[in-house]
């Protein structure tokens, strides 16, 4: 005959615990979810003022249309695009000289624009955007 | 002869001051929720080269609707560049940080409106974007 063995292991968890479980576990996600970095990309746009001022001086102008991108009124292709402006802006040493003035059509996506304005920033360029004058005028 | 009134005993359970944390914390995530953007809807565009951002006191979000959300409250273009500025009144330079959450198919008539009125607010822009797979 097989001895039975007399003293039982207790094999549930104490359900008193489960709160403070519950409890530390959230501490934990939060604070995992707090610290989580945002990533992204820097863009300086110089204010309207500075840019009043360097407006007399001849610009590269990009115009960014909907699928295309035009640099001085010529449609680029988007894979010849960062090369076509390293070009243009290689021997532009002056600050003034690598403002590139950056007009978009209504409907251009921010997918589009972000691709094309980072191709220009690596190219060393600095974008200045020039957007349609929008004029109220009041009628008595 | 006094008759002894019998004594209550009037303690907390302990047991359960890990519910009443539990549900604290429930509380205050809601309250916090309410006041973040993690309710707002978009998808960030891609790019090739991103950096990660440090702290940053004004976020301005373009959802899916393109509706224009300053720290989590809507807000209209109008208004943009002049509350952002009362946000970063005289901050130092590295401290003016916009960041800018913008829907990937959002339109150049939303965003760029946003833009010029972070860059006249004289904040640093930051443009939330993911890394593209180079795959």
């Amino acid at each position: 005959m097989r001895a039975k063995r007399a003293t039982k292991l207790l094999i549930e968890p104490p359900s008193s615990a489960t709160g403070d479980i519950a409890f530390n576990l959230i501490i934990f996600f939060l604070v995992c979810a707090s610290v989580q970095p945002e990533s992204g990309r820097e863009q300086s746009i110089p204010r309207s003022q500075e840019q009043e001022a360097e407006r007399e001086e001849k610009h590269i102008e990009v115009q960014i249309r909907r699928n295309v991108a035009l640099i001085n009124g010529v449609v680029v292709r988007s894979d010849q695009f960062a090369r076509r402006m390293e070009r243009l802006l290689k021997d532009k040493k002056r600050n003034a000289e690598r403002v590139v003035v950056v007009k978009s059509d209504k409907q251009v996506e921010y997918q589009h624009w972000i691709r094309i304005t980072e191709m220009i920033e690596t190219a060393g360029g600095i974008i200045t955007i020039q957007m349609e004058e929008v004029r109220e005028v009041l009628v008595n | 002869m006094k008759i002894q009134r019998k004594t209550a005993r009037a303690d907390i359970p302990s047991l359960c001051m890990g519910d009443i944390a539990f549900n604290l914390l429930i509380f205050f995530v809601i309250l916090a929720r309410a006041q973040d953007e993690s309710h707002l809807q978009w998808q960030p565009a891609h790019a090739s080269d991103v950096q990660n951002t440090g702290h940053s006191k004004v976020s301005v979000l373009i959802d899916k609707d393109e509706k224009v959300y300053l720290n989590g409250q809507p807000v209209g273009i109008m208004q943009l560049a002049s509350r952002i500025e009362a946000i970063l009144l005289d901050s130092p330079q590295g401290e003016r940080t916009v960041l800018l959450k913008v829907h990937r198919e959002s339109k150049a008539i939303i965003f760029e409106p946003v833009i010029e009125a972070v860059s006249e607010a004289g904040g640093s822009l930051f443009h939330i974007v993911e890394k593209q797979n180079e795959s």
